[in-house]
């Protein structure tokens, strides 16, 4: 069977949906020793990141093993991990409403 | 043509010792007003020429002049044209003298000398057939992947492009670099956050502060404009923040030693790895081509393209588009190169797939048309 998740780093807080997963999902994650099973709490499309552990408010979220934003809000695992709730100190989309709704508008 | 077979690159040995892999003539427009009757010379002859210039007014601008000097330079061409108006900044004799200090034949009309356009698409029509039987004699010599400039670029990003389609052109241009070769990428605006694991790969303590600069101006040069590398298609595909993409974009650059940051449409001054710095203002318009023709002014002989998006744009050198997102590629195969969604599938590694591209880069030189080249995806 073909890998469903990616995880690029082990220390890494999220990791990356190699098809398209589903809201209730297992998922498990995995690299050299580690090896991460979650329940996905939202559908997670292909390309897209999910939480492995819960992330607080302001904490940072990292993937490549570097920071990639910080979390907006608190994160649980298994949440869906994107401009909603997590923010690049340098940049990244912040029109949320235009921006969600192309991406909510992809997934039909 | 079965990649693995090739064995042999028999190059253009060009007056200036350059060895190209293609040969054509160019036509080079020196301003705007002489576009059309450029394009009419390159429709007329559109096997075995190529059409770029300098999109400008009357005024003389700096960059696409030193741009269009060093592309016609470029070891692709045998010959060049050079197509002025005859009243603009810059002057097409004074164009065609600083690309024939290359040594290869470089001749100049002005239509306003020539008197119009029909007069002066007849004397270039000579011209050029003059140049291209020149071209047709030019002396063959064989070359050594330590002979080639492979450069990278990465255009409509997503997710799969960090994860696979990069770092697999890494993985190629390392095995270049151990040929003996030279590979190049650029983009400084997509290294946010890249700059002390780029620092800490650099030669010398110069190099370091060199690759520092250029990510810290060019993210200076983002929060002053507010202007990001970034599109819909890169929030669409998963990608959350600058520093994602960014780090994504890293894996271009494989593992090797930083040997140098090229300006100015600068050849690299030896062999490895090396980041260019791109050019504003030196095109007529930006994005992907123009980045895939700055790596020609630099002397890039082919341009890696990694998509997740699917862009299909080329440039004046042959490209080389690598997909590794299954749905794009299933969608957009006619376009695609090489193929590394087996990555993303997990059925190969990107150890495997990066020799696997390394091949394929060789079958270019030796001769093999990219897909940019066959749908004549030229721009420039």
């Amino acid at each position: 069977m073909s890998r469903r998740t990616i995880l690029l780093h082990a220390k890494d807080n999220v990791a990356t949906a190699l098809t398209d997963l589903k809201k209730g999902e297992q998922v498990n994650a995995s690299l050299d020793d580690i090896s991460v099973d979650v329940t996905l709490r939202e559908d997670v499309s292909f390309g897209h990141k999910y939480a492995l552990r819960d992330i607080a408010k302001g904490e940072e979220v990292i993937k490549y093993g570097l920071p990639i934003g910080k979390a907006l809000n608190d994160i649980r695992a298994g949440d869906w991990v994107h401009i909603h709730n997590c923010r690049s100190e340098r940049y990244g989309p912040h029109d949320l409403k235009r921006e969600k709704n192309i991406i909510e508008g992809s997934k039909k | 043509m079965n990649a693995a077979a090739i064995k042999k690159i028999l190059g253009y040995l060009r007056p200036d010792g350059q060895l190209g892999i293609r040969n054509h003539v160019a036509i080079i427009y020196t301003v705007g007003c002489s576009l059309v009757v450029a394009t009419k010379l390159h429709n007329l002859f559109p096997v075995g020429t190529q059409l770029f210039g300098i999109p400008s007014g009357c005024r003389l601008r700096e960059p696409p002049l030193r741009k269009a000097v060093a592309l016609g330079k470029h070891s692709s061409y045998a010959a060049a044209l050079v197509v002025g108006l005859g009243c603009e900044g810059t002057e097409a004799y004074m164009v065609a003298e600083e690309i024939a200090k290359s040594g290869k034949p470089v001749e100049a009309i002005k239509i306003n000398e020539e008197g119009g356009d029909l007069k002066t698409i007849e004397k270039g029509s000579r011209i050029l057939t003059r140049l291209l039987q020149h071209a047709s004699l030019a002396e063959r010599s064989e070359m050594s992947p330590a002979d080639l400039i492979v450069s990278t670029e990465c255009g409509g990003s997503d997710a799969t492009s960090g994860l696979a389609a990069n770092p697999v052109t890494g993985a190629a241009g390392d095995l270049l670099i151990e040929a003996g070769g030279t590979y190049i990428h650029a983009e400084t605006a997509e290294l946010m956050g890249c700059a002390d694991s780029l620092a800490a790969r650099a030669v010398n303590d110069e190099v370091a502060h060199n690759i520092r600069e250029a990510i810290v101006e060019a993210e200076r040069r983002s929060f002053e404009s507010g202007e990001f590398s970034w599109g819909y298609g890169n929030t669409l595909g998963g990608l959350t923040s600058i520093e994602e993409k960014s780090y994504g974009c890293l894996g271009k650059s494989g593992t090797k030693p930083l040997q140098g940051v090229l300006h100015e449409f600068e050849r690299p001054p030896g062999k490895g790895y090396y980041i260019q710095i791109e050019q504003r203002e030196a095109g007529s318009f930006g994005g992907d081509p123009e980045g895939v023709n700055q790596f020609a002014a630099c002397g890039a002989h082919i341009a890696l393209f990694t998509t997740g998006c699917g862009s299909t744009t080329g440039g004046l050198i042959p490209v080389i588009k690598v997909i590794a997102n299954p749905k794009r590629m299933q969608l957009i195969e006619d376009n695609a190169d090489f193929d590394a969604t087996p990555i993303i599938r997990g059925e190969k590694t990107i150890r495997v797939m990066g020799e696997e591209l390394y091949k394929e880069i060789l079958a270019v030189a030796a001769g093999k048309v990219t897909k940019s080249e066959i749908y004549r995806h030229y721009e420039a």
